[in-house]
């Protein structure tokens, strides 16, 4: 369950101040927000992450309202129940495709669970490849591998910031795909954020700002 | 998975950044650590080799080549005294004893010193096998020179003219094996000891060949040779005397006397040795503060590759955040990276100094015959070390500082 409440936030020194409607999701729903450049998407998207603390508003996760925890709970909390997505999806370099998903597993203090791991990587054709280093790895497994990441873990929410924006529409609708049968599969909030209107069709609520 | 493993996978992802910090912090470590077990070792060798001597009288000539040759036996002696010089000294009530010592011959490189029982007294010297000297031409070796030289008792062998060893100058009077010292870790260790007898009659016997050669000379009667020895303990010679006195009085008074009133010199081994590790001293800085530059370099170079992994994997740190990783738990797995990398270079390092202390060691015993005994000062180690890893820590510190100020939104926003 994600609830937002008169979330505001401004940027130190910048006069210019985000306004955001409120947000509802019950269990498992699904929410893209679309919107123009510059709007603020990215930045609700941080605030939902705990990446950034709002100006004012609240933050409702699971019932957890995590603007007001401390900056080590908030790292706990967005480590075991947060799964971000980016447009371009990236992976610690100094690791292979494996060893990052058991360092995600491990920042979360999750146990790590060699079987899930290696069932994930096969759900996302990605076995072949892990022992591959990351810079190794085409675009299409990186987000797969991104994908992957966000929720291995099993989040309670997924946040994806413009996944599909770069991406060609038969790939574009792969990646949609996966990102909500995984979430599906997690039983997990879906938050896209993207200023491509070719998803909004996969959606039920859709919100624009 | 842990926050270790993942600092040795990010060093082992760019291994020539921490290959060029360990090599260069191991190199200064194994400078500082090197010269410093070197100096202390030299000076307690050098220390522990004057056994009980307060005071060496010899020719005139430079105090220090009289101490580093009568004392040390590793210079060439400043030339001879008179031995009635010695039996007037040895009279003198302030002295407790004076051994005398007489020295220019060598067997294999190693000294033949002529002396009274009294020489082994001086370094504590006690027999491991055999007697002592009781006989012209016979001789106790120092447990190194036994050890060296394969040499056994009852074995006999011919000395040669000279410090250095050498063939064409052999004399044909042959020494005997009589007994082996125990190893007492002092110079007597390098020394064949015999009696002063031995080098008066080698030499009176190489003066006789040479007398029969010359034909002028043959010509000349008994008469002339009977007065020859009648005059022999005049002209008895010895190299030099080592002195210890029965109160320090002796110490303060003797040596401005002897200086002034004769024609020999008396030095002091232990102001000598002063005055020249005041000279080595100068090296021994200079070095030191050459390993500080290669330390403070290297710390630099530390400093430079984290603060540039830091800034270059901001994306990655800042995506373990996004993981749940904290602040301090990535200041930990940057700061592991540079303890990794210290701990490795003073690993290395004091392999390192230890490796090129045998070198010098081994140089040094082939050029002087000395084995130096390697002495380990540890509060000066410890110091060091301390030094090391302060000056590292900060540099470790200072390049990881910015992850905490990190604004990991920023970060990724950037990324896109």
């Amino acid at each position: 369950m994600v609830q937002t409440d008169q979330l505001e936030f401004q940027y130190k020194n910048k006069e210019q101040l985000f306004r955001f409607p409120n947000i509802t999701l019950k269990e498992q729903e699904h929410l893209v927000i679309l919107g123009k450049s510059g709007i603020g998407k990215t930045t609700l998207l941080h605030l939902l992450a705990g990446l950034q603390k709002s100006t004012a508003g609240s933050i409702n996760i699971d019932e957890v309202l995590i603007n007001s925890l401390s900056h080590s709970q908030l790292d706990t909390f967005r480590g075991q129940h947060i799964g971000l997505v980016f447009q371009k999806s990236h992976a610690i370099t100094s690791l292979n495709v494996y060893d990052n998903l058991k360092a995600r597993l491990f920042f979360s203090k999750k146990a790590i669970d060699e079987k899930n791991i290696a069932a994930l990587l096969k759900q996302l054709d990605l076995i072949e490849n892990k022992k591959s280093k990351i810079n190794e790895l085409s675009v299409g497994q990186l987000q797969r591998l991104g994908i992957a990441m966000a929720v291995i873990h099993q989040p309670k929410l997924i946040l994806a910031d413009e996944p599909t924006s770069s991406l060609d529409d038969e790939n574009c609708e792969i990646v949609m795909n996966l990102l909500q049968q995984q979430a599906k599969q997690h039983q997990a909030n879906l938050v896209v954020i993207t200023h491509d209107a070719r998803i909004k069709s996969s959606f039920k609520n859709v919100m624009t700002l | 998975m842990n926050n270790l493993i993942i600092s040795l996978k990010n060093l082992f992802h760019k291994p020539l950044y921490a290959f060029l910090s360990i090599f260069s912090l191991s190199i200064s470590v194994a400078l500082l650590l090197g010269i410093q077990q070197f100096d202390t070792s030299i000076q307690n060798q050098f220390e522990n080799g004057l056994g009980n001597i307060e005071m060496v009288v010899g020719a005139k000539g430079s105090p220090l080549q009289l101490v580093l040759s009568s004392v040390l036996h590793i210079d060439n002696p400043t030339g001879n005294i008179s031995y009635t010089e010695v039996q007037k000294l040895s009279k003198n009530p302030m002295i407790k004893d004076a051994v005398p010592i007489s020295y220019g011959d060598n067997y294999k490189g190693y000294r033949i010193v002529g002396s009274t029982l009294g020489f082994a007294k001086l370094y504590e010297a006690k027999l491991l096998e055999g007697k002592e000297v009781s006989q012209s031409l016979e001789v106790v070796l120092g447990n190194d020179v036994a050890k060296k030289l394969g040499l056994k008792l009852g074995d006999t062998f011919l000395s040669s003219h000279g410090l250095t060893e050498n063939t064409i100058e052999e004399h044909d009077q042959s020494f005997t094996v009589v007994g082996i010292y125990k190893p007492t870790y002092k110079v007597i260790d390098r020394l064949i000891i015999t009696n002063l007898y031995s080098i008066w009659d080698v030499h009176h016997h190489k003066e006789e060949k040479e007398e029969i050669h010359d034909t002028h000379e043959h010509e000349e009667n008994h008469e002339h040779e009977h007065e020859r020895n009648t005059h022999e303990i005049d002209e008895r010679e010895v190299t030099s005397i080592l002195v210890s006195f029965k109160s320090p009085m002796g110490l303060m008074t003797m040596p401005r006397n002897i200086n002034a009133q004769t024609n020999m010199q008396a030095a002091l081994p232990k102001y000598e040795l002063e005055r020249l590790f005041q000279f080595t001293g100068v090296g021994v800085k200079a070095i030191s503060w050459i390993a500080y530059v290669i330390l403070l370099i290297s710390c630099i170079t530390i400093f430079i590759s984290l603060y540039k992994m830091v800034k270059e994997r901001a994306f990655d740190l800042a995506l373990m955040r996004t993981y749940g990783a904290s602040n301090f738990q990535l200041f930990c797995i940057v700061a592991a990276e540079g303890i990794i990398m210290l701990t490795v270079s003073l690993i290395l390092g004091f392999i390192f100094s230890l490796v090129g202390l045998q070198f010098i060691i081994s140089m040094f015993k082939s050029q002087f015959q000395q084995d130096i005994v390697l002495t380990f000062s540890t509060p000066d180690m410890v110091q060091t070390l301390c030094i090391i890893i302060v000056i590292a820590m900060v540099s470790i510190v200072l390049a990881i500082l910015p992850i905490l100020k990190m604004n990991i939104s920023k970060i990724i926003s950037d990324e896109k």
